[in-house]
């Protein structure tokens, strides 16, 4: 699709939290005609408006659509470094930034296991134990 | 009502008069004591009553008598009404005054048929039994009065006569500003010994707080209805949308939005406000999106079209199933129910629908056959 209008960001509510290291904000993002913008994107004409060294520290979230369309409201972080990222942001944001990988567990074995050690009382339920009736239940 | 020296005069008058014949009566008695044994029994109790009843009238006299030497120095001036401790009083006063009469009469063994003095005492005592509530609920407050009176009383009045007590109780419970009794409550204070000073309590006081006059609240509420009429105004808004730095919005109205949309959008906006805020997101539940989306589906610009509709009609003597007047989803009652689509401008849908579809549908068809039919019932008559 071609750029017939332009894409117009604003930010509002400024803030810079120097307790968890990084400034927040709040973005308006004008869209007319057409439908919601990529998150990708928005990191990258933000990180080139706050010259920010690194993109990955940059997290956008919990964007909504406003009634009738052409504009959408959402949040936006900037951390110092990506190591600080890692420190106070939530899992799911750092899955979605690609800096963490998902861990992919079975419900179904998880909920065995539970369900083993529900048998036992005290200290024997160590891994160690779990593993054993693990290897015995096969 | 007026306090006479008079009244005094003619109770102590009968008080001595019954004073003499109850002695008479038991001079005689013990004089003919002899004359049998159930008299013999009878009469000992009625000597010791008599007895009784002659000491406790030698008290009253004496007191009488203080109070009439008082009186004749007017010390008592009653030209501006009477409280109703004194009324009290004198209600008492006369009340045994008639006592005294009839007993009195009896006594003499005159009859007691139709004479007025009966009558008289059934109105005082009725009257003392009408106040006897009043007195009941002063009585509290009396007691604490008489019991701080008391004391300082004894301070001040020690070497006076009993009169003087008398007179200084009846001057406390009218509350009279007394020098005397000042310097009584002074050493009354030191008597406490912690050199704090602690006022006497009589009854239960609230502190005033501040206390917001009717004017004041009016003006507090106007100045609140001021406040929430300007905020919906577009100029205002505008200057608000400055301050925060918020990019002017031109807003393309698409025909007229009816209430619901309005009330809505409104609702979302505080709502995204308060978000911004606080730098979270509320969830979105079930119910609003369902809403959300039946909002957002458009109707030609025709929404506001059938909004005062049932306010127009319902006055109206239609014969209507009272049940349909479900304007939208604002339904106080219908929380976990499937949302009832039929609404005020259910037909409006209705209609469109049926403007947007093309000729030969079903209904297109079944429109052409009613109007056959017509023709043909025209024909056949």
């Amino acid at each position: 699709m071609a750029d017939t209008k332009a894409v117009t960001e604003r930010t509002r509510k400024f803030m810079t939290n120097r307790l968890l290291s990084r400034k927040q904000f709040v973005i308006d993002v004008l869209h007319p005609g057409r439908p919601n913008v990529s998150k990708a994107k928005l990191k990258e004409k933000l990180g080139k408006m706050y010259e920010v060294k690194d993109p990955n520290s940059i997290f956008v979230f919990k964007f909504r659509t406003h009634f009738g369309g052409k504009k959408s409201t959402g949040f936006e972080l900037i951390y110092d470094s990506v190591e600080n990222a890692k420190k106070y942001e939530p899992k799911y944001r750092l899955i979605r930034n690609r800096l963490d990988t998902k861990v992919e567990k079975s419900r179904k074995q998880m909920k065995e296991r539970k369900n083993m050690t529900k048998n036992i009382r005290g200290v024997k339920k160590t891994k160690a134990g779990d593993a054993a009736k693990g290897g015995k239940k096969k | 009502m007026r306090l006479f020296s008079s009244d005094f005069h003619r109770f102590d008058k009968l008080v001595a008069v019954v004073l003499f014949v109850v002695v008479d009566k038991t001079m005689e008695i013990s004089n003919s004591s002899a004359d049998s044994d159930g008299v013999n029994k009878e009469a000992p109790q009625l000597v010791a009553l008599l007895k009784e009843m002659k000491e406790g009238l030698d008290a009253v006299r004496s007191k009488v008598q203080a109070l009439t030497v008082k009186v004749k120095e007017n010390h008592f001036p009653t030209v501006d009404g009477i409280s109703y401790l004194e009324a009290k009083h004198l209600l008492l006063l006369s009340y045994c005054q008639s006592i005294v009469y009839y007993l009195l009469r009896k006594a003499k063994g005159f009859s007691i048929e139709g004479h007025p003095v009966v009558r008289s005492l059934v109105e005082m005592r009725f009257f003392l039994e009408k106040i006897r509530p009043i007195d009941k609920k002063l009585q509290y407050q009396i007691q604490k009065l008489t019991r701080v009176a008391g004391p300082a009383v004894e301070k001040v009045g020690s070497g006076g006569k009993e009169t003087d007590t008398t007179e200084k109780t009846e001057d406390l419970l009218k509350y009279r500003p007394n020098p005397d009794l000042l310097v009584s409550k002074s050493s009354l204070v030191s008597e406490h010994g912690d050199g704090v000073y602690r006022p006497p309590k009589f009854a239960p006081t609230i502190m005033k707080e501040d206390k917001i006059s009717k004017q004041e609240r009016m003006a507090l509420r106007k100045e609140k209805e001021t406040l929430r009429q300007a905020s919906q105004s577009a100029y205002v808004r505008e200057l608000m949308d400055d301050l925060e730095g918020r990019p002017e919005e031109v807003r393309e109205i698409v025909g007229t939005e009816s209430r619901e949309l309005t009330r809505y959008k409104a609702k979302r906006e505080e709502q995204s406000r308060r978000e911004e805020e606080l730098f979270t997101r509320a969830p979105v539940t079930k119910m609003e999106k369902k809403k959300e989306k039946y909002l957002k589906k458009s109707r030609n610009g025709l929404l506001g079209l059938a909004d005062g509709f049932y306010d127009e009609i319902k006055s109206l003597p239609l014969e209507d199933d009272g049940g349909e007047h479900t304007a939208g989803f604002s339904n106080a009652g219908r929380e976990g129910r499937k949302f009832n689509k039929r609404k005020s401008h259910g037909f409006l849908v209705f209609l469109l629908d049926w403007a947007d579809e093309k000729p030969g549908t079903q209904e297109q068809k079944r429109e052409d056959r009613s109007d056959l039919h017509l023709l043909d019932s025209e024909e056949g008559d």
